[in-house]
């Protein structure tokens, strides 16, 4: 059996004094520190980060860390755009089924706010295709072409989606280390600009700087002594055409659905069972994609059931979607957000989650997709 | 004999109208207009340039007729707007069209006439059996200063003709060219605007040299204007090829389907060459066309075109073409110019 | 600057599917526009499905608003497809126009 037996995530937003390792520092001193750990306890690291390599000229990172902490062991980067953390994730979780007696991190971090709007927008286009890249698709762009196609098809407007992002917002407004902690209003989505239509400034998730840390064990007798210990049931990873031209259908993440069903399988649970989850809102659309792909609703109902808010806290819904804030108020440091996401169920399942608590959570799911659709990663945890 | 086996023109959506511009720099826009004989001109988009546009009129021009491009030996590039300063367009073009590898190619510049200056080249080289065909473009995003008379003036086009010595549309019955060292319109390396001498690009330099290549034409073939059914005249404006068509002899008649300067502007190397787009849609067999280009700096190429036959098998729509336009404001045309 | 090469390279692919008729699958109209695409912003993009059934992207030129709809006929056409420095290598490329 493998556990996550703690979690340290810094605040998200834009952190000016902070560059991408002085967050990367704070993250695994915050959770080492929390755990009453050494840095010489730590068998192996992992590291989750997308845009080093493109924007700060870093790709060594993992030896960095090694500076950082001062330590000798193994250390591992992945990449997967903005799955690089829950990839971070399965990769660790996978060295634990094989290694007996580990003790590990895992890191998720990203530092976008140093540069400018349009090199960051650059940067994340990596995660398309070149051909994407040529045709001046953005990463919105992308999910925008989704978005018209599921409005077109299931005759839903810009408003169903704007949902999404007032829920996460409220959720945000709970959530001390959220980028944006302010509500939001259907107006406030519905007249904010187009950044790709008919995706709009606050039906986005913003460019956010960020760290999140969480320890990871196989070894039973550690597990036992923690005050807080959560059982990683499954973590599966699923992959899928880097184009959106290639998939099967475009508007679903097909890599969701079969890394879902490969978890469920794994876990032996339900839907149903799953108290919490954090899915991948990197726009408004993706949050509903998600809850049909991941087989929470049916599909082309997203749109209609998004409205009934029943995925918001306070609401008394048998599932809570995003209760961090999501991407879209929790803040998006890519690298950092799959961890985040973990961290966040981690806190529901150990009654940490403060203001924004659900009640009589058992199972929680985590959600990470990179790019428009070509990896996906679904993590289920239990206590 | 050599000449036109077929050909195609292209021409961007976008126009802006005289007064627009006359407006914005506090002119009287009937003035300008009745100075210019200019009412509205092309404006090529941001993402276009001569090689696009000349792939667009390569294509038409061989849309028209099924040849072996293998056969097509002689690609030849002229612009005053070339994409590079060093680096040929014409393979470009070559390669875009499916053109390779066993052929000449080589970018043309003197002014406007750098394409008919090529089209005399190229006949030579067809005439001497290098090449059956030759592929032959004038293309031009035309720059002019802001307020100056070249900003109602200087347009976007492409013409591209297909050489050949068989099943010909219009023959090349015979050419002249006239040059000489005259400074009257120019640019610099690395200077965006092309410079001009005001009134001295009128007497001495478009007059007198269109004046010394036609002349020297009708005397080498024994014709006169009386013997052509159009003729057609670079157009630097609506004025001057009406002025140098009266001062050589021709009528009104036969120039005013030329003229597509009043309501597409001078586009360059493309200008006369859209002339003859225009003739061309008209001309019955066995019609002359007396078509003479001025490049500046300076020089003029003439010619005597004989339509054949087999123009109405290849005769291109150009009037309903060219209605296909959008009009833009001035700060539009800043921006699809790089102005701004 | 981008390098010649890879725009080399691509230029060869492009031949092909110039002057393709098609027909508009999805589209979306790009407003936050990345560094060699700012100055065309705002900008639509097409994912189309050529005659012979293969996919392709590219922005939509010479449109009226009109024309941005599923299903919309379109012809590729040769453009310059993205702005790159003074010095580099212009990258030409597929665009489409409505029909």
């Amino acid at each position: 059996m493998n556990y996550i037996t703690g979690y340290y995530t810094t605040r998200f937003g834009e952190l000016w004094d902070k560059s991408l390792f002085d967050l990367v520092e704070e993250a695994l001193r915050g959770v080492l520190k929390q755990n009453n750990l050494e840095s010489s306890q730590i068998d192996a690291v992992f590291f989750g980060n997308m845009l080093a390599g493109v924007l700060e000229n870093n790709l060594h990172s993992t030896s960095k860390i090694a500076e950082i902490l001062k330590i000798n062991v193994p250390i591992f980067r992945s990449e997967a755009a903005c799955a690089s953390g829950g990839v971070a994730f399965n990769l660790a979780k996978t060295y634990l089924d094989a290694n007996p007696n580990q003790n590990i991190l895992v890191i998720g971090a990203e530092k976008m706010t140093d540069y400018s709007p349009e090199e960051t927008i650059t940067g994340l286009s990596a995660a398309a295709s070149g051909e994407e890249q040529e045709a001046g698709l953005t990463f919105s762009g992308l999910y925008a072409m989704m978005a018209n196609l599921y409005i077109e098809k299931y005759h839903y407007t810009e408003e169903n989606l704007a949902y999404v992002s007032v829920k996460n917002h409220y959720h945000g407004s709970l959530n001390e280390k959220a980028h944006f902690r302010r509500k939001i209003s259907i107006e406030n989505v519905l007249q904010s600009p187009y950044v790709a239509y008919p995706l709009k400034v606050l039906d986005s998730s913003p460019i956010s700087d960020g760290a999140s840390a969480v320890v990871l064990t196989n070894n039973q007798d550690i597990a036992k002594k923690q005050k807080h210990t959560v059982t990683i049931l499954a973590s599966e990873v699923a992959t899928d055409t880097i184009s959106l031209k290639g998939r099967k259908n475009l508007e679903e993440i097909l890599a969701t659905k079969n890394a879902a069903d490969k978890a469920f399988k794994k876990a032996k649970i339900n839907r149903e069972d799953i108290g919490v989850a954090e899915v991948h809102d990197c726009f408004s659309i993706a949050e509903i994609l998600a809850m049909e792909n991941l087989g929470f609703w049916k599909k082309g109902q997203g749109g209609e059931r998004i409205k009934e808010l029943s995925t918001m806290y306070g609401n008394n819904g048998d599932l809570i979607v995003n209760t961090s804030g999501g991407l879209k108020a929790a803040g998006h440091p890519v690298g950092a957000t799959g961890i985040k996401q973990i961290g966040e169920i981690f806190l529901q399942l150990t009654k940490q989650a403060e203001k924004r608590q659900v009640r009589n959570v058992k199972y929680g799911l985590a959600h990470n997709v990179g790019g428009s659709g070509g990896t996906a990663v679904v993590t289920i945890l239990g206590i | 004999m050599v000449g036109i086996v077929s050909y195609g023109f292209y021409v961007p959506k976008y126009r802006i109208k005289t007064e627009v511009i006359a407006n914005v720099w506090g002119k009287n826009p009937e003035d300008v207009k009745k100075s210019l004989l200019i009412a509205e001109k092309t404006v090529a988009g941001i993402d276009e340039d001569s090689l696009t546009m000349a792939f667009e009129s390569a294509s038409s021009a061989l849309s028209s007729v099924d040849v072996d491009r293998s056969k097509i030996k002689i690609v030849l590039f002229g612009s005053e707007t070339h994409p590079y300063a060093v680096n040929p367009a014409s393979t470009i073009l070559a390669e875009f069209l499916g053109i390779e590898k066993n052929y000449l190619a080589y970018d043309t510049e003197f002014a406007c006439k750098a394409a008919t200056g090529a089209l005399i080249s190229a006949q030579g080289l067809i005439k001497s059996g290098y090449s059956d065909f030759a592929l032959i473009t004038g293309s031009d995003k035309g720059m002019g200063k802001t307020h100056d008379v070249l900003e109602y003036t200087a347009a976007s086009g492409s013409v591209s003709i297909l050489l050949g010595k068989d099943d010909l549309i219009s023959e090349i019955l015979d050419f002249e060219s006239f040059s000489s060292d005259t400074p009257d319109f120019w640019r610099r390396e690395g200077i965006r605007y092309p410079s001009h001498g005001g009134r001295f690009t009128g007497k001495p330099s478009y007059f007198y040299h269109i004046d010394g290549s036609s002349k020297s034409l009708f005397k080498k073939t024994g014709l006169s204007p009386k013997d052509f059914a159009f003729a057609v005249f670079h157009m630097p404006n609506g004025k001057f090829p009406i002025q140098v068509a009266s001062s050589l002899g021709f009528s009104s008649a036969q120039i005013k389907d030329s003229l597509v300067v009043n309501y597409l502007g001078n586009s360059y190397t493309a200008s006369a060459l859209m002339g003859l787009m225009a003739v061309l849609e008209k001309a019955k067999t066995g019609d002359l066309i007396f078509l003479c280009a001025y490049g500046s700096g300076a020089g003029a190429d003439s010619f005597v075109l004989r339509v054949t036959r087999n123009l109405e098998k290849r005769r291109k729509e150009f009037v309903k073409a060219i209605k296909d336009k959008k009009y833009i404001n001035y700060p539009t045309y800043l921006k699809y110019m790089e102005i701004i | 600057m981008i390098s010649p090469i890879k725009i080399w390279r691509r230029q060869k692919e492009i031949r092909k599917i110039l002057g393709k008729k098609g027909k508009v699958l999805v589209w979306t109209k790009i407003y936050m526009a990345g560094s060699d695409f700012k100055k065309y912003a705002p900008y639509p993009v097409v994912l189309v499905e050529l005659e012979n059934k293969e996919k392709i992207y590219g922005q939509l030129v010479d449109y009226r608003d009109t024309d941005l709809k599923i299903g919309k006929e379109v012809i590729s056409i040769l453009r310059k497809v993205r702005s790159s420095t003074d010095e580099g290598v212009i990258a030409y490329g597929v665009k489409f126009k409505p029909l």
